[in-house]
């Protein structure tokens, strides 16, 4: 049997995925061994094969004239590579390549399911005509990335956190940082450099000891800065996922006559919005900063799946919004 | 205040209180996803174990988002931010200007400065103007104090992206108050006036493309246009000719008209004894419609247009092209079902008792769907509103500096202590830097 040639867009799928895979098992390695080749090969071809999927899209969208993200094949495409996009930048800027392997590893299985909807090219059905198709889509896709990169710190949280408590070898709940409580905070007294105060004493003190695990442990980030990171993701997610939701809305009133009609996808979007905005106001407690916030980060990564594939897939056929046909 | 009310102010004015309804909120919001909406009673008793079926009924959680248990936890939600706002969030965000233990506070550092009190006052005070932070001074209790901000508009974003709630809240509420929405059938060559509206709209003629296209599963016929030709007459008199079509709907008066639905209304020839039963004949049926028979019990259930019957096996086609039409008949006597029939155009079906019919002509009708909501630009606002101020809540860090300078060993000891909207883990680093700076100044 002959095969046909491949197409540019699907080339570019094979070496998007292909980098991906190579890429996830190199960082996963890196995450664990920290041998720098390790970071300087992942790095590269993950940054390679988010390219590549950028380029997918626009060659798709080249070759058929039809905007690529009107189905879940389209969509779960930008959102795995909005997920590495949004990863990579905080990576660069606070050196987070170590987790890559995870985030990575959850955005090819999202790519490499979105193919199984690959249905070759389909028009647009009437209501998803509108150009706010190209503006909806991908803000409410990159919310959800930007999710996933907040639910794999939160999982790095909670790695060290719970590190730092076996170490301690006592079920002691850790505080973060407050004016009553235990502090993290640091003191810069006269001639003493300025330091922050490290918030795993356990984990520092078995490292001097020398532990290998613990060696291994103090090379993440500090809670204090995963608290930040995981803040500052969902502080990007969650205005995106508002502006989603108010574009989406305005696109539902010049589609369907009303802004809000109660589908089953709108309500899943507003509960996932709802949860973030647990999480920020949760967050401004003392008591609710640390291990209880990273926790709903990781919590957020399931009821985000639910919201964007469990409602499409699962009960997509009651939905204004289904991309089944 | 009463006992009563300081517990309800106690209550309303907590945050995990604010959060926890927020939980049910988003559970009440998922089980609308999870459970399918508005449908029959029987559907729930398909789908569910009796018990549950009966709960979810009993609970009005089969259209939840009206239920009383849904509006009473946003009238919740919106109480409880009232309160919080002005008994919580006002103070701790805006606070007065006061003194402070320097070294009590987490976030803080002090060094040694040499020179008189007074110039080093002043050399700190233009390091932080330098620096873009507001500086102003105070004196306690004969003690000098110099307090320095950063963004401190920007502590009013809490309460913007509050407000902001207030006017969706506000907006639905308008339409709940003043709105009102339907949906109508108009035929080809129809005028019809929809209820509530002051709008007339006549039908020229409705069109729909359909595409058949190979997919990796087969043939998907995917629906590419759907087109109302009209002519509306509003309040002024005057026609107007538009069009409606799907994303493009038309206002007349403050009403929008949306393109929704179509079908296919069909006109029967019943005969009783071969005889035209005239005034049974002369209706359009659309599809759900039905017939009752004269001095009969029998009736006759317009349900479907079927555009194609497939020639090979005499069933409905997957193409909704019309091809070779037909209409999906249910005949009644009583409530009891007699059975159903697939039946070309044209074609004759015995009804009994000297009944027959025959699907003679269909028309197509489109489905407009029209709306009046009032409230929109509140809503809009209020979207606004609230994303502005969520980004200024998120992307903005306001800190406020306590500075104190006193004399010390060498001079001065200059205590910093830094308090954030968000705690101190997110100013760590800034103040270590800022710290730092300092010092390399003097
Ligand atoms: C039950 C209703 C609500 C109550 C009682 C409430 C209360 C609060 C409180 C007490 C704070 C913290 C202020 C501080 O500690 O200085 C806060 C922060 C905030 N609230 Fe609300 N809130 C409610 C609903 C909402 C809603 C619906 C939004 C919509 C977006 C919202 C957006 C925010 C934002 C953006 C912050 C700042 C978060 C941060 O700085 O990280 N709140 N709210």
């Amino acid at each position: 049997m002959q095969h046909a040639p491949m197409s540019i867009d699907q080339v570019l799928m094979v070496i998007a995925l292909s980098c991906y895979v190579v890429g996830a098992l190199i960082l996963i390695l890196y995450f664990f061994s920290r041998e720098e080749w390790q970071k300087n090969l992942g790095a590269p071809l993950v940054v390679a094969g988010c390219v590549a999927q950028f380029a997918q899209l626009i060659a798709r969208f080249e070759l058929t004239g039809i905007w690529p993200l009107l189905n879940l094949y389209g969509s779960l495409s930008l959102f795995s590579a909005m997920s590495v996009a949004i990863f990579s930048a905080f990576a660069f800027r606070y050196r987070l390549w170590f987790a890559g392997g995870f985030v990575v590893a959850l955005a090819a299985i999202f790519l490499a399911y979105g193919n199984t909807w690959n249905e070759g090219t389909l028009p647009p059905v009437p209501s998803l005509q509108s150009y706010w198709a190209k503006i909806h889509v991908p803000i409410v896709v990159t919310s959800y990335a930007a999710f996933l990169v907040a639910s794999v710190l939160g999982a790095l949280y909670l790695i060290k956190y719970y590190g730092e408590r076996l170490t301690a070898g006592r079920a002691q709940t850790l505080r973060a940082a407050t004016p009553e409580g235990t502090s993290v905070a640091f003191t810069v007294r006269e001639d003493a450099s300025v330091r922050v105060k490290s918030d795993t004493p356990a984990i520092d003190a078995a490292v001097q000891a020398g532990s290998p695990t613990a060696a291994w442990l103090s090379s993440l980030p500090s809670l204090a800065q995963l608290d930040v990171m995981i803040y500052r993701v969902v502080a990007v997610g969650l205005p995106l996922l508002t502006i989603g939701i108010i574009t989406g809305a305005w696109w539902a009133k010049e589609a369907w006559g009303a802004y809000w009609q109660w589908d089953p996808k709108e309500t899943a979007a507003l509960t996932l919005w709802i949860f973030y905005a647990m999480y920020m106001h949760l967050h401004t407690r003392n008591a609710w900063r640390g291990p209880r916030s990273a926790w709903l980060a990781v919590i957020g990564l399931p009821l985000m799946t639910f919201v964007y594939l469990g409602v499409n897939v699962v009960i997509g056929n009651h939905s204004l919004h289904s991309y089944k046909t | 205040m009463t006992a009563v009310a300081r517990d309800f102010v106690r209550t309303f004015s907590n945050v995990l209180f604010a959060v926890s309804l927020f939980a049910i909120w988003a559970v009440l919001t998922l089980l609308g996803v999870v459970i399918d909406q508005n449908q029959d009673p029987q559907e729930y008793f398909g789908a569910y174990p009796v018990p549950l079926a009966r709960a979810i009924l009993r609970l009005g959680f089969d259209n939840v988002y009206h239920s009383p248990w849904y509006i009473g936890i946003i009238g919740l939600i919106l109480l409880s931010l009232t309160v919080c706002t002005f008994k919580r969030v006002i103070p701790a965000r805006l606070p007065p200007l006061r003194p402070v233990k320097v070294d009590k506070i987490p976030l803080n550092a002090s060094f040694e400065v040499a020179g008189v009190e007074s110039s080093v006052r002043q050399r700190v005070e233009a390091f932080f103007a330098r620096h873009g932070w507001q500086v102003r001074k105070r004196t306690f209790d004969g003690t000098e104090w110099t307090f320095a901000d950063r963004h401190n508009w920007a502590r009013r974003g809490v309460l913007v992206a509050h407000v902001g709630f207030v006017i969706i809240a506000a907006g639905t509420t308008i339409y709940w108050a003043r709105g009102f929405a339907g949906e109508t059938a108009i035929l080809t060559g129809q005028t019809v006036t929809p209820s509530q509206t002051s709008a007339s709209l006549t039908l020229h003629d409705f069109n729909y493309r359909i595409q058949p296209i190979a997919t990796k599963s087969g043939i998907v016929y995917q629906p590419i246009d759907y087109v109302s030709h009209v002519t509306a007459i509003g309040r002024d008199g005057i026609p107007h000719r538009a069009t409606i079509r799907v994303n493009h709907p038309i206002d007349v008066d403050g009403t929008f008209f949306y393109q929704a639905s179509y079908g296919f209304a069909m006109r029967f020839t019943v005969t009783h004894d071969g005889v035209p039963v005239a005034d049974l004949s002369s209706r359009q049926l659309e599809e759900g419609q039905g017939l009752s028979l004269p001095q009969s019990a029998r009736s006759v259930q317009y349900a479907q247009f079927v555009p194609t019957i497939d020639k090979l096996t005499g069933m409905p086609s997957a193409d909704p092209r019309i091809n070779r039409p037909g209409v999906v008949l249910n005949v009644f006597d009583g409530d009891q079902p007699l059975g159903t029939t697939l039946l070309p155009l044209g074609q004759r079906l015995d009804l009994g008792q000297g009944f027959s019919i025959v699907p003679r002509q269909y028309t197509l009708y489109s489905g407009i769907q029209y709306r009046y909501d009032p409230g929109v630009p509140l809503v809009g606002i209020g979207a606004f509103v609230l994303l502005a101020g969520l980004c200024i809540s998120l992307y903005l860090l306001p800190a406020r500096l306590f500075v104190q300078v006193s004399p010390g060993p060498a001079g001065c000891t200059v205590g910093v202590a830094a308090m954030t909207v968000k705690g101190y883990e997110m100013f760590e680093q800034p103040f270590s830097e800022l710290i730092e700076e300092m010092k390399k100044g003097e």
